[in-house]
């Protein structure tokens, strides 16, 4: 019995020490992270190219329609062309949120470069003539709303090696809107981030 | 009366000022000696309907200052409008030298604002 007591308090004693240890897991204040950096690309550098690039587009007045009308925006290519598997909708996603809250825009998933975002407004329409669904609540022909404008870019990298043995790191958020019918860039931004730390740091 | 006269002109002015709601606050106290804010402009940019803001400040500092600003959007009955205006950005003030801070309403119910300066 005094060797049970002895083992159950050794394993509680050992249990407290190694919870004393490890460090504490915290969630981050998304709003106000004032967390070091990293030579890589943060949720903080994408915010931070995001806000700058639907703050120059709504000041540029490009997304501006005559009578107040929105504009519809499908998404083509925007390349990652860092040394990050970094997937690009983390830039996208927020630029499209944004630019929605705005009431100017609204963004087509039956469209963009890479297929449709959302496959089921096309699969939707395969529905037509098949006799286990009322027609009347299919989607006609011709209801779909093709897009005004085309949003385009890439992030790039640049590394360079200073003479101190540090690392300087460069990354370029560089975003197009172009209006589709005549094919002209209508808005083109461009946000650039630089980090410079240990060479030893590395940055994909 | 004259008292009387000075005391509701006053309060007009106020409650003119509690009515519009908006203002640029700095909050970390450190810098609160160093960063002057000069003049706000603020304009509905006719074509895009848009409230725009621009704040004009001086850093009277001897130092560089990487600083942080925000800015929280309210409709006109004082509820918050999401905006990623809300994020703090980061932005450069040289030393003895003026900055300037540009934003845009993220959309036309968002008429008053809260812009906050920090570290």
């Amino acid at each position: 019995m005094k060797n049970l007591t002895k083992i159950t308090l050794s394993a509680l004693l050992a249990a407290g020490l190694m919870s004393g240890c490890a460090d504490k897991t915290e969630r981050i204040d998304m709003h106000n992270d004032k967390g070091d950096q990293v030579m890589g690309l943060d949720y903080r550098d994408f915010n931070q190219a995001a806000a700058e690039a639907v703050q120059s587009m709504l000041m540029s007045g490009a997304v501006d329609k005559k009578n107040g009308d929105r504009y519809v925006l499908a998404i083509s290519r925007i390349t990652n062309d860092t040394m990050q598997h970094i997937d690009t909708d983390q830039l996208v996603k927020k630029i499209r949120v944004e630019l929605l809250r705005s009431g100017k825009v609204v963004v087509t998933t039956a469209v963009s470069a890479n297929g449709a975002e959302d496959e089921m407004s096309i699969k939707a329409r395969e529905l037509r003539g098949n006799d286990e669904f009322n027609q009347a609540t299919v989607q006609k022909k011709g209801t779909m709303i093709a897009p005004d404008l085309s949003l385009s870019g890439k992030i790039l990298q640049r590394n360079i090696r200073m003479d101190d043995g540090k690392q300087q790191v460069e990354y370029y958020f560089m975003l197009t809107l172009t209006e589709i019918k005549t094919g002209l860039a209508w808005w083109e931004g461009e946000t650039v981030i630089g980090k410079r730390g240990s060479g030893k740091s590395v940055s994909w | 009366m004259k008292r009387l006269i000075w005391i509701a002109a006053l309060a007009v002015m106020f409650s003119g000022c509690a009515d519009k709601g908006s203002y640029v606050k700095v909050v970390d106290d450190s810098i609160k000696d160093d960063i002057k804010i000069e003049n706000i402009i603020e304009r509905v940019n006719s074509d895009s309907g848009l409230k725009e803001l621009q704040i004009m400040g001086e850093n009277e500092s001897r130092d560089y200052m990487k600083l942080r600003y925000r800015v929280v959007w309210f409709d006109k009955d004082g509820i918050e409008v999401k905006s990623i205006s809300e994020n703090w950005q980061e932005f450069p003030v040289y030393k003895n030298a003026d900055f300037t801070i540009h934003v845009v309403a993220p959309n036309e119910k968002a008429v008053t604002y809260r812009l906050f300066i920090n570290k």
